[in-house]
């Protein structure tokens, strides 16, 4: 796509049109000229204003391998910038999303509209977000026509939450958002949490405006005081009332730049956070108790039929609550008849990575004394002549070391056990 | 459908257990070599199966886990190649020949061992799922063959050793992982109680779990069983296992519970409501416990003896986990 249709809006059967249009005219030429154009008397705001393929610089030879290795360096030093010492993360978790549905979300600067992509990535979001964190609970609040809905109750159910959007033409965008109302009904739906969970809302605002009936600020202090955590990602531009939200709060603000970065930030909220100290009353103690937990039985799929307590449909397979013996269809949830929570170990194992994490490993920067020639983990070669140029925090031999097993992996391994597998193949044996 | 598929075999090649199984007490003495002459087959009909199907091989010895064959790696390395045998189809050949070279040199290492440290498979199981991570990400240098890419990828597990409660945390990552990397993990547990652990991996990743009770069909299991990939089996009745125990073990008496106390900073789980945990050494509030008794079921809470189901061995680490977080 040339860069000078960006701004223009047209529908799906115009867009294909244009497409053909375009490669059938050999417009490599022209693409180039537009390029150059649109670089050189693009608007001011736009200066300040980094294009993600611009930081993106080809090597000499055309290949992307340069700025790919720098991305992966990147991910290395943050993970080697975090905390070393023991933080308590919060593994129950309740989070409000609040979603702007206010006439400023049909912009279509974002594809194909702000309202679709945000619905899109909320899915994906939730979809993760229960992933690692299965006893969490996800309510949704959108914000149009200057007042709060309540789209989703508090759930700790994916599937209901995702049904609760899964409707676009309910939540068609409309009117003005209110952010004051908004975080007022989210904030009125954690009231009653115990205090060893978080309570944390995430905003997703297209609009620039919004349309409260008080002083917000009463709403901000109000929420200092619950300690409740506001991240928000702005979709249009960073205002001093957003970003005063996050920051009074403990949360982080962004502002999306464009698809990728918007995805980014969203999933940038999934881990769970370090657990925030309780303030200056309780004596900066950090809040801990003794929940109650079922674990269910789990029904084979030859049982007979019976009526679910959820749904109320007839069901083969299902859970059984240790407590009132109603049939549940998926676990974790809250029992219906008794309010039990149910969980099975599974799910208490999901969250056991974050309570033990794999230590970041070293970079080897010479290969004195090496004797393995392969990764201890996938038995890839590993290269035994230094590659030139490397950035800071990368191993010219592509080689990582843990530091308990001493064994050398390689960066791909690297990344993996560290983001996906949790467990060091070195030490496991 | 019609895709090429790659398989990571894991063998546990416990020397201690190995000998047990060869006993002739056993209803169905089966010795090693028997073991390995049927684990070929099942080899060489994988890779018969398909031109273009992969395969690894992970064995799992004594405190140690190593890579004993993979094809990806196997055929730059010519230099030992095996002896051309006019009698044999030479990727045949190669692969016994390799796979059997690899165990003889596992296994004389071995010999100077007084004490036999635990087999660990999750050494083994992180190995595979690395291996298959590699597979999905070609190195950019190289052409990306489109059949490394999209293969589905499948680990099968051959078990002969006990549960090691020490490693219920890593395993439990190794399921997770290999759910999000779509790995279907198979157990075939040869011989030895069943194990809690590899039933719970074989139900979340969608394999399945099969204990061998009729152990001189070795052979007709792995074919019947195993060889299918994962993507033709809901055509093929392929034994599953179904009912899988999911219910926790408290950390204070190894008790199965049916409702629990978990302390919300650690996940421990107990079953009596406690002033402190155990152990993060987190000190709980007097009013909670006070709720808690009071809100506990007024019936004796059936441990999971009452109803007569037995208790499987310890599905969850107490020492490891203390240990980790001292």
């Amino acid at each position: 796509m040339n860069s000078g249709s960006d701004s223009d809006s047209f529908d799906e059967g115009d867009l294909t049109a244009r497409g053909r249009k375009a490669k059938g005219k050999s417009g490599s030429r022209a693409n180039e000229k537009g390029k150059q154009k649109a670089k050189d008397q693009g608007y001011a705001w736009e200066a300040t204003y980094t294009r993600s393929w611009d930081t993106v610089q080809e090597d000499e030879a055309g290949s992307l391998t340069g700025a790919v290795a720098e991305l992966l360096a990147r991910g290395r030093r943050r993970r080697l910038l975090a905390p070393a010492a023991a933080i308590r993360r919060t593994i129950i978790r309740h989070l409000v999303l609040l979603l702007d549905l206010s006439a400023a979300m049909s912009d279509r600067d974002m594809r194909p509209t702000r309202f679709d992509l945000s619905l899109e990535y909320a899915r994906e979001f939730i979809t993760e977000w229960f992933d690692q964190n299965p006893l969490g609970q996800i309510g949704i609040v959108g914000m149009r026509g200057g007042i709060g809905e309540r789209v989703c109750e508090m759930s700790g159910n994916p599937q209901d939450v995702l049904k609760a959007i899964s409707e676009r033409h309910k939540l068609e965008p409309i009117g003005e958002p209110s952010l004051q109302n908004a975080i007022e009904m989210a904030r009125s739906s954690m009231s009653h949490l115990p205090t060893h969970s978080s309570r944390e809302m995430l905003v997703i605002f297209g609009s620039l405006t919004t349309v409260d009936p008080g002083n917000i600020y009463e709403t901000l202090s109000s929420c200092v005081k619950d300690r409740i955590r506001i991240s928000l990602v702005a979709l249009a531009a960073e205002t001093k009332i957003c970003r005063e939200l996050c920051d009074k709060t403990g949360g982080t603000f962004g502002v999306a730049m464009n698809e990728g970065h918007f995805k980014d930030l969203l999933f940038e909220l999934i881990p769970p956070p370090a657990q925030q100290h309780t303030g200056a009353g309780a004596g900066g103690k950090m809040s801990a108790d003794l929940m109650m937990m079922g674990f269910p039985q789990r029904l084979p799929d030859t049982a007979p039929a019976a009526l679910c307590v959820c749904h109320a449909q007839m069901r083969a397979a299902g859970f059984l609550c240790p407590r009132c013996g109603a049939r549940l269809c998926d676990a974790p949830t809250d029992c219906d008849v008794c309010g039990l929570m149910i969980v099975s170990s599974p799910h208490l194992a999901r969250s056991y990575h974050h309570l033990f994490p794999v230590k970041p490993y070293s970079v080897v920067t010479t290969l004195d004394g090496v004797t393995s020639t392969t990764c201890h983990a996938c038995a890839r070669p590993l290269e035994d002549t230094p590659s030139a140029n490397v950035s800071e925090g990368v191993s010219p031999f592509d080689r990582y070391r843990c530091q308990d097993c001493k064994s050398d992996f390689c960066t791909e391994c690297d990344v993996f056990v560290h983001d996906v597998l949790h467990c060091c193949p070195g030490c496991e044996t | 459908m019609d895709r090429s598929c790659h398989l990571s075999l894991i063998i546990d090649l416990s020397p201690s257990q190995w000998h047990l199984s060869a006993q002739p007490t056993n209803p169905h003495p089966l010795s090693f070599q028997t073991f390995l002459s049927l684990v070929l087959t099942f080899l060489n009909s994988h890779i018969a199966a398909k031109h273009e199907n992969t395969l690894a091989v992970f064995g799992a010895l004594p405190g140690k886990s190593t890579m004993l064959y993979s094809s990806l790696d196997a055929d730059s390395s010519n230099t030992n190649d095996p002896p051309a045998d006019a009698n044999s189809y030479r990727p045949f050949k190669f692969v016994n020949t390799i796979v059997t070279k690899n165990i003889q040199k596992e296994l004389d290492l071995l010999e100077g061992l007084t004490e036999e440290p635990p087999v660990t498979l999750v050494g083994a199981l992180t190995m595979a799922l690395c291996y298959i991570n590699r597979l999905a990400h070609p190195p950019p240098g190289s052409v990306a063959t489109e059949t490394t890419t999209e293969a589905d990828a499948r680990i099968l597990i051959l078990s002969v050793s006990p549960d090691l409660s020490a490693s219920y945390i890593p395993v439990m990552n190794s399921i997770f992982s290999a759910q999000k990397l779509r790995v279907t993990i198979d157990v075939c547990k040869v011989y030895g109680e069943e194990t809690v652990f590899l039933q719970q991996a074989a139900h979340l990743t969608g394999g399945s779990y099969i204990y061998l009770e009729r152990r001189d069909a070795f052979l007709q299991y792995l074919t019947m069983s195993f060889l299918p990939p994962p993507s033709i089996r809901h055509m093929m009745a392929v034994p599953r296992q179904d009912k899988v125990d999911f219910r926790a073990a408290c950390f204070c008496h190894k008790n199965i519970v049916d409702i629990g106390f978990v302390c919300s900073v650690c996940l421990s789980i107990f079953c009596s409501p406690v002033p402190v945990c155990s152990t993060c050494r987190t000190k709980f509030p007097m009013k909670t416990l006070q709720r808690l008794n009071a809100s506990r079921p007024s019936i004796p809470p059936a441990n999971g003896v009452s109803n007569g189901s037995p208790r499987p061995p310890s599905a969850r680490p107490s020492q490891g986990m203390s240990a980790s977080l001292r």
